[in-house]
């Protein structure tokens, strides 16, 4: 089922792709033009999409329950992660997503939050001074 | 003799105290990386780019560091297999059969050994047979106009993926979509912004390196979470060498099993993960009379580690020589090397032979630098196996996220990166190779461009595609490729059905 739901999804992408593609225009010069690359491409992923519709592969073993929670929690960190990450500034920022990380991979709370500063600063350190990266210091708290 | 001046000049490249340090630390990284469960050489090397160009490293500076890495991943691997029984990356798995039987039986020390010297002898070989087949390769160069190149870019996605035995319509899905993220951003030739959904972030194209951090470290870590492998695994002691050398270097077991995977790696689509299974294969239909493979035989050390070491210098031929990665770690490199402005294939030796040759040189250094680190010093990796995992992924997450914004200072980037580790994540649990994807990323824009100065060459006649003998050759290799992988899943369909129904 699920190659079914990916090459359908493959056929709606590629319909799109190779639509857009047509409001691009050529050169004189090009007779090939921005367009006609992308077109053979849609044509290609629609019939390989169809492909997967109609001879899926079997239903591979998605993870239920708890681990899907996980992985989906780890990814809103993740995400919010990368929007906060200048307004809050590294340390502070490295030292929550680090932990929690930890966390779900099974640490318990206190050397979780220990090794997520260690980290944080551990990085920060390294980078800024090894390698003299400036990494955000955060604009939430210092005013700035 | 020509060879050897050009390697000479390429020594004195690799001399300069900066780049033994640089090659220094590569091996120690990259024998590091290698060990630990977890982070294997494509996501290592993945993670490390940024850093390279952090540090505003020359070309040549960052391939050495780059390939150090890679060489020391291919020494690492066997730590974790040999004391830990889990295989460090991919490569490293036959190691397990023979490597922890030995230790054990107490043998750990002689295991690691047998498998730093055999490794040094297949990456210094290959490292020989890049140094002699590499310039050949290249001289090839003036047969390759925009046709030829488009034939060999089409092959390099289409088919370097499609031995590896995944189901081959989802190989080629994986390229194409590859192509298809390549053509996001401002069309070199018209000017016209493409697929950019207005977004100017979107207007340069998708960065190569933000999306394999993406697909490969943040989605290793995604995989993990469903493991939950995160604790300490139980370590055996490393403990004295206990054999003389005479009985720690195996000639002909070495030599074979560097040969064989000195081939397999030049051929484009098998890397070095296959090139350690048929090397312990081989070893062991030629070796095992008397059923000791499998329960501590030495032979079944060396043969695989010197096989994928020897596989990994043969990955580099086609990559340096034609621009058509056969690995993904291989894949990285390339990756950076043409966010360095470098475009590798035939003429790299014309115009870089510096950069060339300084990196072969560098091969033989860093070759020479592993087998000295892990020998002594293997003690000191191996205490690094006890770290448990659950403290080192965040790490790799965490450094993922420092590198991306390193390069680019914005959001934007590490919001698609993560996007690129869901899409990872999401390809490998269904079976989608992410080799061809990155291929794809990576080849769709020369080979667009070189499609149409083919066509505005010929006045828009497509003929000009299958003019010349060479172009028609690629074009038939890559149907045959294709022809291949679909008769084995025709075939592996019609094995497996019986089962499931």
């Amino acid at each position: 089922m699920s190659d079914r739901i990916v090459g359908l999804g493959l056929m709606i992408l590629a319909a799109w792709y190779g639509w857009s593609a047509g409001h691009y225009e050529a050169d004189f010069s090009d007779p090939v033009g921005p367009a006609i690359f992308p077109q053979v491409l849609a044509v290609l992923i629609a019939v390989l999409g169809l492909w997967l519709v109609f001879r899926p592969d079997p239903e591979p073993r998605w993870d239920g329950g708890l681990v899907l929670v996980v992985q989906a929690a780890s990814i809103v960190l993740m995400l919010a992660y990368a929007l906060l990450l200048v307004p809050v500034g590294f340390v502070l920022a490295t030292t929550v997503l680090a932990g929690v990380l930890a966390a779900m991979l099974g640490a318990r709370p206190l050397p979780a939050v220990v090794s997520g500063a260690a980290v944080a600063v551990g990085c920060y350190v390294l980078f800024t001074h090894g390698l003299e990266l400036a990494l955000p210091t955060g604009t939430l708290f210092a005013g700035g | 003799m020509d060879i050897l001046s050009s390697l000479g000049g390429g020594f004195g490249v690799a001399l300069q105290p900066f780049n033994l340090v640089l090659a220094l630390i590569g091996c120690f990284l990259g024998t590091v990386i290698g060990a630990l469960p977890g982070i294997g050489p494509v996501n290592g090397i993945a993670i490390l780019i940024p850093l390279a160009f952090s540090m505003k490293l020359a070309p040549v500076e960052a391939m050495i560091l780059l390939t150090s890495v890679y060489y020391g991943t291919m020494f690492g691997g066997r730590i974790s297999s040999i004391l830990l029984n889990i295989p460090g990356d991919a490569p490293a798995v036959m190691t397990c059969l023979d490597g922890y039987p030995m230790a054990l039986k107490g043998k750990a020390a002689d295991a690691l050994a047998i498998s730093a010297i055999s490794s040094f002898v297949g990456g210094t070989l290959a490292t020989i047979g890049l140094t002699i087949c590499a310039p050949l390769l290249a001289k090839a160069a003036i047969y390759f106009g925009p046709p030829e190149y488009f034939a060999l870019f089409v092959l390099a996605v289409v088919a370097v993926g499609g031995v590896g035995g995944a189901n081959p319509a989802k190989t080629l899905i994986a390229g194409m979509i590859g192509l298809v993220l390549s053509t996001v951003g401002l069309d070199p030739a018209s000017g016209q912004p493409r697929f950019t959904f207005d977004s100017y972030e979107l207007y340069d194209g998708i960065d190569f390196v933000v999306a394999a951090i993406g697909l490969f470290a943040i989605s290793e870590f995604l995989m993990f979470l469903a493991d939950k492998e995160g604790g300490q695994a139980k370590r055996l002691p490393v403990g004295q060498i206990r054999s003389s050398f005479r009985d720690l270097i195996f000639p002909a077991a070495t030599l074979r099993a560097s040969a064989l995977g000195f081939v397999i790696g030049v051929l484009p689509g098998a890397g070095a993960t296959m090139a350690s299974f048929l090397g312990y294969t081989l070893e062991k239909k030629i070796s095992d009379k008397d059923g000791t493979f499998g329960k501590g035989d030495p032979r079944g050390v060396a043969a695989p580690e010197a096989a994928d070491n020897a596989a990994a210098g043969g990955n580099l031929v086609p990559m340096l020589t034609l621009g058509i990665p056969g690995s993904g770690a291989t894949a990285i490199m390339l990756g950076m090397l043409v966010t360095l402005n470098i475009q590798p294939g035939p003429l790299l030796f014309e115009r870089q032979p510096d950069l060339i040759w300084g990196l072969v040189a560098a091969l033989y250094v860093s070759n020479f630098i592993l087998l000295v680190l892990n020998i002594p010093l293997v003690g000191i990796f191996a205490r690094l196996l006890t770290i448990p995992t659950r403290y080192l992924m965040p790490v790799v997450v965490v450094i993922s996220y420092v590198g991306v914004y390193s390069i680019s200072n914005s959001a934007f980037d590490l919001l698609l990166m993560t996007g690129f580790g869901i899409l990872g994540f999401g390809m490998r649990k269904m079976g989608f190779s992410m080799i061809p994807l990155v291929l794809g990323m990576l080849l769709g824009g020369p080979m667009e461009q070189n499609l149409r100065r083919a066509m505005q060459a010929s006045g828009g006649d497509w003929a000009i595609l299958v003019q010349s003998p060479l172009s028609v050759g690629l074009h038939l290799a890559t149907i045959a490729m294709v022809a291949a992988a679909i008769f084995y899943e025709l075939r592996r369909r019609r094995a497996a059905r019986p089962a499931v129904e």
